[in-house]
């Protein structure tokens, strides 16, 4: 009877092993695919699928260029933003989940329960009247149109007031009052040096976020060398590049590889802060 | 609290920012989004008129928005489906005791990668790998399985199962990883408790572990949906960026952004697009979320509050 348990279980867990490794393999082959072919040639790829990478790489880079398309520039464009968006959606969080943590003010439920409710909420279905709005304001074609946004993000103020609440020590900001500190540089020099953990998990998601998104800046940026790396990505399946695939490839793997890095240096950090802003009251 | 009372209205002071930042770059283009969508106004002319309902009635006329209204929902419910029946699977395998399954962190880091990959990218390696001399073709001729190569970018149900499983495929990850936190977080002395009384594994199930992480499986659902009904990068990319073939793969967002691009700029026409997939979802949205909770409040104070 034990061992006939103990059988089963062995062979339930063998098919579960098997079943995530088909999983794995299926989640795998397609960026798989997308990197081995920016290091092949074109012939090479018309002959067939290959696993092994080639040696093809800068001839991509090379046909890529010559086909007008700026890669390094879409890079820089898309960190430039990425950057500047992160910085200005992890301070912001940040404040805004202080004040709700900290201060016992009027209104502080009502302004909570809206955040709950713009995490709900379809925000990009605004586009239309964003835009109307910021070109009024003279804001089009300007990045400044994709980072400020990033002052108001509900779900980012949602992960940092739980993160603020589980590190929130009173006894620090009571010492602080004592000493004479304004409140603002009890914030500056007291809160968000603990707070770093969190405030770091927070900006992976916001630099993943700006860094992946295409349909603002596709409705917002106009002029050519303003154009982020989705963008560009999206004049790669023009006519110009229609049998160039070795270097379209390589202009997508451009814009995947760099996360794909980040995400194997700060995967726990990742993992971890997935679940965190999940659970609400 | 006299001292804590003292220093309260400096939460004005910290949320202000917010406050400010929200008014200008949400509310104020929710606002103008209502307003345009009551007039004809386009980008190329100066001057516009209030023509009330006239674009809803138009649009609610309009097979083409009713197609992408019901394509919408369905590409989301197709991919929805699967990837909460995969990662419920999934997450029951890594919790479970008997099992034992080693590598967790390391499955689960696999699995959630997808999500952070470029959309735009890889629609875009998709309609490569899927096109007429594409790999995938080759190595199905190649190798025999079928005589001649398939056309799959103008065959409607191709594109639209590939719209489904990309979005399953970069969205499994993260819903195995909610579950799993929700499912990790039920205290073991409910299960002993249970066992004790004679429960068999089927009924904790339903009993203790699908009422506890009842809140986690809610906020999934209602950000999916969200998340669906917006859905555009991948079918945008994955054909010509107008839904093709033959507006199978037509959402929402890919409709409005068509009157928005079209010729004149429509952009009054596009603002009522966006105006009534707006409702349609938040409604929809906040039903699920209001209704469904309030059963289960108990329960979900007393355990299940994973950080």
């Amino acid at each position: 009877m034990n061992l006939s348990n103990h059988t089963l279980t062995n062979i339930q867990r063998f098919f579960v092993y098997l079943f995530l490794v088909v999983l794995v393999v299926i989640t795998l082959i397609p960026v798989w695919l997308l990197i081995v072919n920016a290091t092949r040639s074109t012939l090479e790829i018309q002959q067939g699928i290959s696993l092994l990478p080639s040696k093809y790489l800068m001839t991509n880079y090379r046909i890529l260029l010559s086909k007008g398309l700026d890669l390094p520039l879409g890079f820089m464009n898309s960190l430039t933003i990425a950057v500047l968006t992160t910085v200005i959606t992890v301070y912001f969080s940040m404040l805004t989940a202080y004040g709700l943590v900290v201060y016992n003010f009027k209104g502080r439920k009502t302004l909570y329960n809206l955040m709950l409710v713009l995490v709900m909420i379809p925000m990009q279905l605004s586009i239309i009247g964003f835009y109307q709005w910021m070109s009024k304001l003279g804001l089009t074609d300007s990045y400044a149109s994709l980072i400020l946004p990033g002052i108001a993000s509900a779900g980012s103020v949602f992960f940092a007031k739980q993160y603020l609440e589980s590190i929130m020590i009173q006894d620090l900001i009571d010492a602080g009052r004592i000493d004479g500190a304004s409140e603002l540089s009890i914030f500056h020099k007291i809160m968000l040096p603990i707070a770093v953990p969190g405030m770091f998990t927070l900006g992976i998601f916001a630099f993943v976020a700006s860094w992946n998104n295409f349909f603002n800046a596709f409705i917002l940026i106009t002029t050519r060398n303003k154009y982020t790396l989705p963008m560009l990505i999206q004049t790669l399946r023009g006519d110009v590049y229609r049998h160039e695939y070795g270097a379209i490839y390589l202009g997508l793997a451009a814009s995947v590889v760099p996360i794909i890095i980040i995400y194997f240096l700060f995967s726990r950090y990742i993992v971890n802060g997935i679940s965190m802003g999940a659970v609400k009251e | 609290m006299f001292k804590k009372l003292k220093y309260d209205h400096y939460g004005y002071l910290f949320v202000a920012p917010f406050i400010i930042g929200f008014l200008i770059f949400g509310l104020y283009p929710v606002l103008n989004t209502v307003f345009l969508s009551f007039t004809n106004r386009t980008l190329m002319a100066r001057t516009y008129e209030i023509t009330w309902f006239k674009n809803f009635q138009l649009l609610f006329a309009d097979k083409t928005f009713l197609t992408a209204v019901t394509n919408t929902w369905e590409l989301w419910l197709m991919n929805f489906i699967p990837q909460m029946g995969i990662a419920f699977l999934l997450s029951v395998f890594f919790t479970n005791l008997r099992l034992k399954i080693k590598g967790v962190g390391v499955w689960r880091m696999i699995f959630y990668m997808p999500n952070l990959m470029m959309a735009s990218a890889i629609a875009a390696l998709f309609f490569s790998l899927f096109s007429y001399y594409g790999p995938v073709n080759q190595f199905i001729v190649r190798s025999g399985f079928v005589a001649e190569a398939i056309d799959f970018i103008r065959k409607p149900s191709w594109m639209r199962g590939l719209v489904v499983f990309i979005q399953w495929w970069m969205w499994f990850g993260q819903t195995t990883i909610l579950l799993m936190a929700a499912m990790t977080a039920i205290p073991v002395s409910l299960y002993e408790a249970a066992l004790v009384d004679g429960a068999g594994s089927l009924q904790m199930f339903l009993h203790i572990t699908l009422p506890l992480i009842k809140p986690v499986m809610i906020y999934i659902l209602v950000t999916s949906l969200v998340g669906g009904m917006q859905m555009f990068d991948i079918p945008y990319l994955l054909t010509d960026g107008r839904g093709s073939p033959g507006n199978s793969i037509l959402t929402n967002t890919i409709n409005m952004y068509m009157k928005f691009h079209s010729s004149k700029g429509h952009i009054g026409a596009a603002s009522a697009v966006g105006l009534v997939v707006f409702l349609m979802t938040s409604i929809v949205a906040l039903l699920i979320f209001f209704l469904l909770r309030e059963k289960h409040d108990e329960p979900v104070k007393n355990g299940n509050r994973e950080k």
